[in-house]
């Protein structure tokens, strides 16, 4: 495969990156990725990017080191998840809810589901989350410092609470 | 001639596809089973239809030559991923090909329902047809806020990948795709060559497809996806119709043919690019062709399918030498 910028050498690095919140795969010869600065540092610069093989980025990855919630289909913990990149079950969906929601909102924004679900769903409502909820998570997203999560959160309670003083 | 006159703006259209995501709740992913958990979740979807009486023939993905799996994908019948591994996956397939489920993909289930020519509602409502009816027999992982939830979180939501097989030659000729390509995907669409690799597109054929799958309906995506199809068939109407005047594009179009009634040996690679200048001459009305066997031919001839239309593995020699023979009938 060529380099995707040059288009002459062979291309020997392959970043996966979050673009617009889309992953998109980069292919570069190693002059133009230095070139171009990708990979942020030169040192964290491997043939498999900042990124294993995923959706996560590298600030998913660093918040990896929170402690050991499994999950009980699966026995996936968040550190699987951010590792492989994918859930390994519907239940990792729910169980690591908090944690996930960045890289979802990296992926599709703040839109939700808006399509046909399947018979057995129909008239069920989506139940929203309370602001107290939110609040409970936003401290504990602090305490973590995962900030990002909290940037979410934040959004997330002052669009609710102005909807409820309407 | 004759395909020249009608609707020419719809050439550019080859074929759309609807594939749905889907898997059932409080299992694992594919990837997280070992093969006997995958066979029983294969057992249990097959017996199911079985039992409802649909018919769709069953092949077990392990009991086929590589070639054999290889061919399904170039014949865009399941997807690359698919073909690369064999164990605990199963296909099953209707008569006439329009449907095919494969189980245990990424996902326990991925409905697909592919029809000629620009049909997205049509290609829709087929794959619609087997996922209620299965969602009436296995209770499908869906949240409310999330939608579906399948293995890879940016095919969460809607889970419907829908996409329009187009043959683009004068829109590439001219250096147009790139940025098209980009316009697409700010717009929620990929457009990526199906044969060949990113580097390199053989015959010219691109498929868009959507990548939005959260906050808007099926219906409003399938829309969306038909909308931008037209508009990239009327780009390529408008600049065929500029090329087709330069000498220089004529000369490359009758030269192709040239080559095609009389070379001995072709490879793919040779007939991608052969067949798609011809193509577009016959499209325009430049040269003579049957422009629906072009159509077949750009899958039937490809290495793999070859070799499952002749029930042995071909030599590449075999093959170009067949490739050669069979391409000559376009123009009879
Ligand atoms: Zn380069
Ligand atoms: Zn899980």
């Amino acid at each position: 495969m060529l380099c995707q910028n040059c288009k002459r050498n062979d291309a020997g690095v392959h970043l996966k990156r979050i673009i617009n919140g889309e992953a998109a795969e980069i292919h570069l010869c190693g002059t133009c990725a230095v070139a171009l600065g990708i990979g942020d540092t030169a040192g964290s610069f491997s043939p498999f990017g900042g990124v294993q093989g995923g959706n996560l980025s590298h600030a998913d990855t660093r918040r990896m080191s929170n402690k050991g919630i499994r999950c009980e289909t699966c026995g996936f913990s968040f550190e699987d998840i951010a590792r492989t990149g994918m859930p390994g079950c519907p239940d990792c969906y729910r169980v690591f809810a908090g944690k996930l929601r960045p890289t979802l909102v990296k992926l599709h924004g703040r839109a939700v589901f808006n399509g046909k679900g399947p018979s057995f769903a129909d008239g069920q409502e989506a139940s929203p989350d309370s602001l107290s909820e939110l609040r409970e998570r936003l401290e504990q997203a602090v305490r973590e410092e995962n900030f990002e999560l909290a940037a979410v959160l934040r959004d997330e309670i002052r669009s609710l609470s102005e909807k409820e003083v309407q | 001639m004759s395909q020249a006159s009608s609707n020419t703006q719809l050439d550019a259209v080859l074929s759309t596809r609807v594939r749905l995501a889907r898997n059932i709740d409080k299992i694992p992913f594919p990837v997280r089973l070992n093969s006997i958990e995958k066979q029983n979740v294969n057992f249990g979807i097959c017996r199911f239809l079985s039992e409802k009486g649909c018919d769709l023939t069953l092949t077990e993905m392990s009991s086929l030559y590589p070639y054999e799996a290889i061919s399904l994908a170039e014949r865009h019948l399941i997807s690359p991923e698919f073909a690369s591994a064999s164990e605990g996956r199963v296909l099953l397939m209707s008569q006439n090909e329009e449907i095919s489920i494969m189980l245990c993909e990424r996902d326990h289930l991925r409905i697909q329902c592919t029809k000629q020519g620009l049909q997205t509602q049509e290609a829709f409502e087929g794959a619609q047809i087997y996922d209620e009816l299965l969602s009436s027999g296995f209770r499908f992982a869906f949240d409310q806020k999330l939608g579906y939830l399948n293995q890879n979180p940016k095919d969460i939501g809607t889970g419907m990948k829908a996409s329009v097989l187009m043959h683009l030659p004068a829109l590439s000729a001219t250096g147009a795709m790139a940025r098209i390509s980009a316009t697409a995907s700010k717009l929620g669409f990929s457009v990526r060559g199906s044969y060949g690799d990113g580097a390199s597109v053989k015959g010219d054929i691109f498929r868009i497809s959507n990548t939005v799958t959260m906050g808007i309906s099926e219906n409003e995506a399938l829309t969306n996806l038909k909308t931008m199809a037209l508009q990239i068939a009327t780009k390529e109407r408008a600049a065929a119709e500029e090329l087709i005047k330069d000498i220089g594009i004529r000369d490359r179009i009758n030269r192709s043919a040239g080559i095609i009634e009389n070379a001995v040996l072709m490879s793919s690679d040779e007939m991608m690019e052969l067949l798609s200048w011809v193509r577009l001459g016959a499209v325009y009305g430049a040269v003579n062709a049957d422009i629906p066997l072009i159509n077949k031919l750009f899958v039937s001839m490809q290495p793999a399918t070859m070799n499952v239309l002749a029930k042995r593995k071909l030599t590449e020699n075999e093959r170009d030498e067949i490739r050669a023979k069979t391409v000559k009938q376009i123009f009879r």
